[in-house]
């Protein structure tokens, strides 16, 4: 039976993060695409396979953007599919390339996601207006508070607080550990500020109590590519170790807050760690290295306890004294995460990246020795949607 | 009634389908109701076309006691338009309804560093335009017991 493991992940690519209004989105698209195929040793010809979104989108090549590719590349293309974990989504589609592969139906799959340009809305450079289409994602029970994306987590923040005592400081260690990784990261949205310090995030200005400006992600643009491919091509390529996915789970959650008993436990990701873990047949202490969504600190703490890498409630100790930094006891978004190496578009796609450099042994300063096998959570919206993933050299 | 004499600058409900309209004119009426499922007595917010509970199709309007406590909040300093930002800081609050669900709103008529988990609050009104009426949370007095 064909196995997610028969395929791998062969090349990667990612752009400076930053603002990029001096580029268009379809340009840096091309740039990742191409990136990642001359990573794997691929042309951009070889592509028959499409995750998710195509070089641009406007009606038709939105709706239908294999065509369009098929188009530009000059011969068809065999497999699309799109995969819906909001901003994981083009990290998850990691699963649907490496079932598409693994069943024949591609053989070199490409997946990206590239913001850039005078794009409008959520990827718009402009912050405040970037903020606002954001605020009305939640729908008009909700948004005629003015809520935000950030009020929604700080609420979760608040409540594990009151449940647990987890405090202010050790959120901040989060966001401490992960901008150390950025600094060492010279792609980073956020490396060139430096080092902070626990100080620095809890004396941070506070945007929705109790989470302070430093506990929140970048708006930036930006781009990423992974191209996946059988694993046995990817081994005669020869370039890297092939990074498989050993295991896969999804948890789509909720989409009302007021619908679901606990906002600081969801089933949703409980299921999709479980499934992943039990596809791949290893347990949480065997993984040397995660990747955990977060848009902001308290998601890397609520993702820790619900994929089952602590107890409930005892994340706020398990991420204290650098309990997620390179040498700590599980090294977490080792790049700088959403906080400080890119939250542009489907962003989860870097955090994927970032497993792929740690498992081949290419990410330099940043290496984790040893590592070996990978846990990735993505998100979607604010703990409402999950995915999950455990990548392993095969 | 009271009615805004300038423009009201804020996000107002958009989209809402007829089926969930009877939530909107209660609020204008200053009587909120909430679908009540049939079958089983769950109440359901935000308004849904199945219980999800019992998955029965057969939803009442149903009045509720408007009183409940805080289950979590947040202080929004930050806000999404310059509207909003006028307002600022200002709470926002997912209440436990003495029914046994959660709604989420506003929280005026307390300084934000005053607010805890578990405060006892209640519904009150607010019409917005002439078309629109929201509802708010205010602390109220503590239960008797």
């Amino acid at each position: 039976m064909a196995k997610l493991s028969d395929a791998a992940i062969v090349g990667v690519y990612q752009t400076k993060q930053g603002i990029l209004t001096d580029k268009t989105q379809p340009s840096v698209w091309w740039e990742c695409v191409r990136g990642a195929c001359e990573d794997a040793g691929l042309s951009v010809g070889d592509i028959d396979g499409l995750i998710n979104d195509g070089p641009d989108g406007v009606g038709l090549r939105d709706m239908m953007p294999a065509p369009g590719l098929a188009e530009l590349l000059g011969h068809p293309i065999r497999f699309h599919a799109r995969n819906i974990v909001g901003a994981a989504s083009s990290a998850a589609g990691v699963n649907l390339a490496a079932y598409a592969v693994a069943h024949g139906l591609a053989e070199v799959v490409v997946v990206a996601s590239a913001v850039a340009g005078q794009a409008r809305g959520y990827g718009s450079a402009n912050r405040d207006e970037a903020v606002a289409t954001m605020a009305k994602l939640s729908g008009p029970y909700e948004y005629v508070y003015g809520t935000t994306r950030v009020s929604d987590y700080a609420t979760l923040a608040m409540r594990h607080q009151y449940e647990y005592g987890t405090t202010a400081e050790q959120l901040a260690e989060i966001a401490v550990a992960q901008r150390h990784g950025a600094t060492l990261h010279p792609l980073s949205v956020n490396g060139y500020r430096g080092d902070i310090t626990v100080e620095d995030v809890v004396t941070s200005r506070m945007i929705a109590d109790p989470l302070h400006l430093l506990d929140c992600c970048a708006i930036n643009q930006g781009g990423g590519a992974y191209i996946v491919t059988s694993a046995d091509h990817a081994r005669s390529l020869g370039r890297h170790a092939p990074i498989a996915v050993l295991g896969y789970g999804e948890g789509h959650n909720h989409i009302d807050p007021n619908a679901i008993e606990s906002l600081t436990e969801f089933q949703g990701a409980k299921v999709s760690a479980d499934t992943a873990f039990g596809m791949a047949g290893v347990s949480r202490d065997d993984i040397n290295v995660a990747g955990i969504s977060d848009h902001f600190t308290i998601g890397v703490l609520l993702g820790l306890e619900d994929a089952g890498f602590c107890k409930k409630g005892e994340g706020g100790s398990f991420v204290d004294k650098g309990g997620t930094s390179l040498t700590g006891r599980l090294p977490t978004n080792t790049s700088g995460g959403f906080l400080s190496f890119s939250h542009a578009g489907m962003c989860g796609i870097f955090t994927l990246i970032e497993l792929v450099d740690q498992l081949r042994g290419d990410a330099g300063e940043r290496q984790v020795k040893d590592a070996s096998l990978a846990f990735f959570n993505g998100v979607g919206g604010a703990q409402q949607a999950h995915a999950a993933a455990i990548l392993g050299r095969v | 009634m009271t009615t805004t004499t300038t423009e009201y600058n804020k996000f107002l409900p958009e989209g809402i389908p007829d089926s969930q309209m009877p939530f909107w004119e209660s609020l204008k009426a200053k009587a909120v109701k909430v679908q009540r499922c049939d079958n089983c007595g769950a109440y359901l917010y935000i308004p849904k076309d199945i219980c999800n509970k019992c998955y029965s199709t057969e939803l009442t309007w149903t009045p509720i006691s408007g009183h409940g406590e805080v289950y979590t909040y947040t202080v929004v300093r930050r806000a999404p338009t310059p509207a909003y930002q006028e307002e600022a800081p200002y709470v926002l609050a997912h209440v436990t309804m003495d029914e046994g669900f959660r709604m989420i709103a506003k929280l005026q008529g307390i300084a934000p560093e005053d607010v805890r988990i578990g405060l006892p609050v209640q519904i009150t009104y607010e019409d917005v335009t002439p078309e629109w009426t929201l509802f708010d949370f205010e602390p109220a007095p503590a239960a008797t017991g």
